[in-house]
């Protein structure tokens, strides 16, 4: 091989790389959908635990639940990567904090039931969707940066204001996690 | 200077494969506008080598023949990098 195709090869090379997507496609209307879930299952609690709706109440979570889940399977089927003939190494290890992350909140919630009773629970929600949200903010997202912070502030204003701390948090998933959805759709718009 | 990485269309679908997890059969043909023939041949190359990683699934009832870089491969890649930045420099001169 001579200097000229060797070139030739590295240039190709460059192109290539360059080429390759190195945006995260986070999945705007999973945000939107589990935000607007989050919030339900909140508000849904802090009224029924607040003994203003009959206990009873509480299976609407299930409902809610089974809505989130077929909307998250269906278009997951619709738009999956298999479609697109490629993943990135880059949306695998965002894949990969996402799911690690709720199976986290999901299990230390059902694990620590006693210690993050009701509010605590939302709390460590609110916590584990706010890390989410600064992972994207890491590559760049600016959008995704504020709802963070839109999480956390919740979590302080309801720390601080007891007699509406459930409302308040769901504020969080709302706000944070739905906003952010909302805001990457109009971002994409 | 690495012969397998000397074909064109190899080394482009070594780096296709560079930033991602995978990539399907008809994204790589597409990227590297070539025939299925001619694509699948030096897939086969690849894959014989233990640089390139076949795994065969199926998309809506329709098979699917996915390719991951494996660590012998990625290797591979980066010393075939370095011989040609080598050799470029060497022909180019001490600046």
């Amino acid at each position: 091989m001579n200097a000229s195709e060797a070139r030739e090869h590295l240039e190709m090379i460059e192109r290539i790389i360059s080429a390759s997507s190195h945006k995260l496609e986070t999945g705007a209307e999973y945000f939107v959908v589990w935000g607007l879930a989050g919030a339900a299952f909140d508000v849904v609690d802090t009224l029924a635990y607040g003994g203003r709706i009959p206990l009873g109440w509480l299976w609407v979570n299930f409902l809610i639940l089974a809505l989130a889940i077929g909307f998250t399977v269906v278009r997951s089927r619709t738009a999956g990567y298999a479609e697109k003939g490629r993943m990135s190494i880059l949306q695998r290890e965002y894949l990969n904090v996402l799911w690690l992350a709720i199976a986290v909140a999901f299990v230390t919630s059902l694990i620590g039931f006693n210690l993050f009773a009701l509010h605590g629970s939302m709390a460590v929600w609110n916590v584990v969707e706010a890390i989410v949200l600064f992972y994207i903010g890491m590559h760049g997202n600016r959008r995704a940066q504020i709802c963070g912070l839109v999480m956390i502030v919740t979590i302080a204003l309801a720390n601080f204001m007891p007699s509406n701390t459930g409302f308040i948090l769901a504020a969080g998933p709302l706000l944070g996690w739905g906003g952010f959805g909302i805001a990457e759709l109009l971002a994409k718009a | 200077m690495d012969e397998l990485l000397l074909s064109k269309i190899r080394l482009g679908i070594i780096a296709e494969l560079l930033s991602n997890e995978w990539v399907a059969f008809s994204a790589l043909q597409h990227a590297l506008q070539t025939t299925n023939g001619n694509l699948g041949a030096h897939l086969a190359k690849l894959v014989d080598a233990g640089y390139v990683q076949e795994e065969k699934t199926f998309v809506d009832r329709r098979p699917q023949s996915r390719y991951h870089l494996t660590d012998t491969g990625r290797g591979a890649f980066v010393a075939h990098v370095k011989t040609l930045e080598q050799l470029l420099g060497n022909a180019e001169g001490p600046k």
